[in-house]
């Protein structure tokens, strides 16, 4: 019996395998061959279903586009972490980093000579180390020079171009970078020089853990682009069921049972979905070759660096036709397909509160205990927090998404037929069936509550970040230290500064130190110092409080950290050491002395430009020879003219005429960090297109509720109903769901920022413009899904719908 | 039947719709109070005669006169309030808003010309005992038979007090009991309020309500009131 039994079920399964493909491809060619409607359906859900795999291909490809970026930076890095200082030889190379700046573009670059005459290393991406007067230029740097924009530039760059940095030697394709060879003699002139006998940094395995800030940045803004995409496949997915739904009922009708009739729905999406997982690859090649081109906050990648990581493109090749398949029948499931058409459960079942709650209630269950204690310790530890973090975010915002249907039932239920026409069809059609819209809304409620909790971060990281630096930048606009061995050279400086276009006034300061000359015998280190600063009158009234001031007056300003007042060794009628030795000590032997003169006036110092305050000796030029110092200093705080654009170009180009490897500073009354500007920019486009997304797949899902009810729409402007009426109801059948999710939102995204907030131990602080600007881009997509609506509406109420012949 | 004292006339009406011709020189006129039963065949005409006189659509050519004023020289919005007001519906199926109970249904018209919720529903109440679906009130269409359904868009049709009912194969997706009962009390209702009925039907039995008949046929108008 058994031996008969066994065939019968190998051949019974079988049946059913041939029986589901046969039904899963008839669902398929539905997909395709129901003329031009039919097309539109499965275009429009390959078309979502793709940008959603798109942006999933992309989000997977970022770790390696880190990496590869990564690796090419550190290959050229000419930093040895741990190493020994290297000591000039014949195969060794002279560097100094030379970047610059030209208007708003980071330039990074470097000169080098050889320090013998073997072969010292050269950098990736070039072949030969340039000889002096020559230089090897990236392709963007290449560009900006040989265009009218970087005419001004190439003054700065007195070196001819011998080739172009390949690929391997740049991080990214838009960055600006040189390498230059100077003369060993051009060195004097370059402060910060090194050696180096190899190219490449040696910190492998050595990363140092991430800011907890930027670290919970990462995973929240990860969750919060992820999860509006991931709605948005289960909402294209369920692009054109009512029209499915009546194809269903008459295949009921001709024999297909509920089985059946579900598996054919299942072929259809599936065939969309996979339309969809091969628009999103196309997308994502597309968009790979569109991005390599593209440079935010100087970052850029190579097409080849965007390669997603294989686990992460299998699993989204696997899950999207899955969840789409998903979807499809869990959609089928609150219908039932018969044979004379398709009945929607009259009365769906009343949502559920309680599991809804508890999505959110454990993800902050989750995240409570990381209060304040994020980041804290490090190692295995921290990688548990890091998922603990992300975990309880996830659940947060997922919980506000599940929470919104329940929301949305109860608000609409209680509206009761109160108020005009259209607010009453509108709030009837949500009372009937809120679902949908509730579907759609959602992942505008995770995007803006999780653009909201980042923005607060931000504001609150931003606001600690950017401090009054204490500059003055009325006073001056540029400050340039210009490596000098001698007076002369400073007054040289000076001068040229002064002769540069676009410089109104030049405050010029030389300095150098001096030592205690009581302390002759004791060790050279612990020597007393003080500073000395000559400079004309003009530029001491912008560092000491003076009324008044001749050529050949000295005034003292004791240091009140180092010696109590009065206390300090430079006094009217001291005498004090000028010399030092190479090292930078006061050289006790060779003494050069200098005696303060008897008429030298303290004074109280006052903040210069810079926002710091000086103290020690300062000598007009009458009162002290500059050519006397050492190894004097000199520094420049230019004011330039408004009148004049690109001064700061010109001011420049003269520095790095002074020594290659010298740039200027520019004043600022606070130092407001681009990063996190550019990181809230880039948060605002991604909430902005994330609510343009679903509000494209509200357009959709409102259009295709208009051609279900054509004839209704019909009948309704039969008995006169005005246009105006029907526009309303659609605008407030939009405007109540968003209403309600944006509410929602604020509500969850606060909560989720005060906790992000407690957890990096930031004060609490709310971000108002940020959160007007989300509720406003809310209220512009209700309005961008009416206003698209109307036109197809107002086509739908001619009286054409009531022609049944 | 001549036009004299009619309150709808309809003269020479022409309307093709692409290269097919839905009306061809039709006559039409209708008086105060009276139900005229129009029939002819599938594809003949009927629904595009109502239609013209109705105001829902324009003909290509001819006038449609309404208590003195023509219809086809009125702007759409003019034509909508006409509707509004003085005219109502009864179509065969897919007219109540499934999302409204019925007996918002039936004040839904009400509502479009401004009166208050309350008096509108007060009115609609009454007119859904009248027409016997008073137990109904507050179901969804969804939720009631296709009789009852189809009451209550009588009664929706009748609520403004309409001087002309046009009626689009009113019984055509009910059984003939109910049918029937349909018919015995949209007649009944409008014959008390002296509305004038456009009946549109394809059933002999259906026009057997009537007090005239004219046959549509290929678009042509042909009055049976003497053939009778």
């Amino acid at each position: 019996m058994s031996g008969q039994d066994a065939p019968a079920k190998e051949s019974r399964s079988r049946v059913s395998i041939a029986r589901w493909a046969a039904d899963l491809a008839m669902g398929g060619r539905f997909a395709v061959t129901g003329g031009r409607e039919s097309w539109a359906r499965t275009i429009m859900t390959a078309v979502g279903v793709g940008l959603g795999v798109a942006l999933l291909l992309l989000a997977s490809a970022v770790p390696t586009m880190y990496q590869q970026r990564n690796e090419r930076g550190d290959a050229r890095s000419a930093l040895s972490f741990g190493n020994a200082k290297v000591k000039p030889g014949p195969d060794t190379l002279q560097l100094a980093n030379a970047g610059t700046d030209y208007r708003d573009q980071d330039i990074t670059g470097m000169v080098m000579a050889p320090d013998g005459k073997g072969t010292p290393p050269v950098p990736p991406g070039i072949d030969r180390i340039p000889a002096a007067g020559e230089m090897w230029v990236s392709p963007a740097l290449k560009k900006l020079l040989d265009s009218d924009e970087g005419k001004l530039l190439r003054d700065r760059f007195p070196y001819r171009t011998i080739g172009v940095i390949g690929d391997s030697g740049l991080t990214g394709p838009t960055e600006f970078t040189y390498y230059a060879g100077i003369s060993q003699k051009a060195f004097d002139n370059v402060r910060s020089q090194y050696h180096i006998d190899h190219w490449g940094s040696e910190k492998k395995g050595e990363d140092k853990p991430l800011d907890p800030a930027l670290l919970l940045l990462i995973i929240v803004g990860c969750v919060v682009l992820l999860l509006p995409v991931l709605i948005f496949i289960a909402t294209a997915a369920r692009f054109g069921g009512e029209r499915r739904d009546r194809r269903l009922a008459a295949l009921r009708l001709v024999g297909a049972d509920i089985h059946m009739t579900r598996r054919i729905a299942a072929g259809e999406s599936l065939f969309g979905s996979l339309l969809g997982l091969a628009v999103g690859t196309g997308l994502f090649l597309l968009g790979r070759e569109l991005a390599s081109g593209v440079d935010i906050w100087g970052i850029s990648f190579f097409a080849s660096d965007i390669v997603p990581s294989a686990p992460l493109a299998l699993v989204i090749a696997a899950a999207v036709p899955a969840s789409a398949v998903m979807v499809t029948l869990i959609a089928l499931r609150g219908i039932a397909i018969e044979p004379l058409g398709v009945v929607r459960n009259a009365k769906p079942k009343r949502r559920r509160l309680w599991w809804r709650l508890l999505l959110p209630l454990l993800g902050m269950a989750l995240l409570l205990p990381l209060a304040g204690g994020f980041g804290a310790g490090g190692g295995s530890g921290s990688n548990t927090k890091a998922y603990q973090a992300a975990a309880g975010a996830v659940l947060l915002l997922i919980g506000i998404t599940a929470l919104l249907p329940w929301v949305v039932e109860a608000v609409v239920e209680r509206f009761g037929g109160r108020g005009s026409v259209p607010w009453q069809l509108a709030t009837r059609r949500l009372q009937l069936s809120s679902g949908t819209a509730s579907r759609a809304v959602s992942g505008i409620t995770v995007a803006v509550a999780g653009a909201l909790a980042l923005q607060m971060l931000f504001a609150s990281v931003e606001a600690q970040d950017r401090e009054d630096t204490g500059q003055d930048p009325h006073r001056a606009q540029l400050i340039a230290n210009v490596p000098v061995s001698n007076g002369a050279q400073a007054h040289d400086a000076f001068a040229r500064y002064r002769a540069t276009k676009g410089v109104k006034d030049l405050l010029g300061v030389t300095e150098d130190y001096i030592s205690d000359v009581r302390h002759s015998k004791d060790d050279p280190t612990s020597v007393p110092e003080e500073a000395i600063t000559v400079a004309d009158c003009p530029t001491l009234r912008e560092l000491v409080r003076i009324t008044s001031c001749k050529n050949g007056e000295v005034f003292l300003v004791d240091s009140p950290s180092y010696y109590g007042e009065g206390e300090g060794f430079a006094k009217p009628g001291a005498k004090v050491n000028l010399a030092y030795r190479d090292d930078g000590t006061p050289d006790l032997r060779k003494k050069k002395l200098w005696t303060i003169p008897d008429s030298a006036t303290k004074v109280k110092p006052r903040k210069d430009p810079v926002g710091s305050e000086r103290t020690g000796i300062f000598a007009t030029p009458g009162a002290f020879d500059i050519a006397d110092l050492p190894d004097p200093g000199a520094s420049a705080m230019i004011r330039l003219d408004p009148k004049v654009p690109d001064g700061v170009e010109y001011v420049r180009n003269t520095s790095v005429a002074l020594s290659p490897a010298m740039d200027v500073m520019r004043l600022s009354s606070t130092a407001q960090s681009d990063e996190f500007t550019v990181i809230r920019k880039a948060l605002f486009i991604g909430a902005t297109a994330t609510l343009l997304l679903i509000g494209a797949s509200m357009i959709v899902t409102t259009l295709e509720q208009l051609r279900e009810r054509k004839r209704l729409l019909s009948v309704l402007v039969a008995f006169g109903t005005r246009r105006t009426t029907l526009s309303w109801s659609v605008l407030w059948q939009t405007a109540v769901p968003v209403v309600l999710g944006l509410a929602l939102s604020i509500a969850g995204g606060l909560a989720l920022g005060v906790m992000l907030l407690k957890m990096v131990g930031q004060p609490l602080a709310v971000d108002w413009t940020g959160l007007a600007t989300m509720t406003g881009i809310g209220g512009g997509v209700i309005l961008l899904v009416t206003l698209v609506s109307l036109p197809p509406l107002w086509r739908m109420m001619r009286p054409g719908g009531l022609r049944t012949e | 039947m001549t036009p004299a004292g009619s309150l709808l006339i309809a003269t020479s009406l022409h309307k093709t719709y692409g290269h097919t011709p839905a009306l061809d020189s039709a006559d039409f006129s209708i008086h105060p109070g009276e139900v005229v039963a129009v029939m002819g065949p599938s594809g003949s005409g009927k629904s595009t005669l109502l239609h013209c006189l109705a105001g829902i659509v324009k003909p290509d050519s001819g006038s449609v006169h309404y208590n003195g004023r023509e219809l086809t020289a009125m702007s759409d919005a003019e034509r909508s309030g006409l509707r509004r007001g003085e005219f109502g519906f009864v179509f065969q199926f897919g007219q109540l808003v499934p999302e409204l109970s019925c007996v918002e249904n039936v004040a839904l018209p009400l509502r479009l010309n401004g009166t208050k919720r309350k008096e509108a529903e007060t009115r609609a109440s009454a007119w859904m005992e009248r027409l016997e679906v008073a137990d109904v009130a507050h179901k969804r269409p969804g939720e009631v038979s296709g009789g009852q359904g189809q009451r209550v868009a009588v009664a929706r049709s009748l609520v403004t007090g309409p001087r002309v009912l046009f009626a689009d194969e009113p019984t055509g997706a009910l059984d003939s009991l109910n049918g029937e009962r349909v018919m015995e009390l949209l007649t009944e209702a409008a014959r008390e309020s002296r509305t004038a009925v456009v009946l549109v039907t394809h059933e002999a039995r259906v026009a057997a309500y009537s007090d005239r008949e004219v046959v549509v046929r290929d678009g042509k108008a042909r009055d049976m009131a003497g053939v009778r």
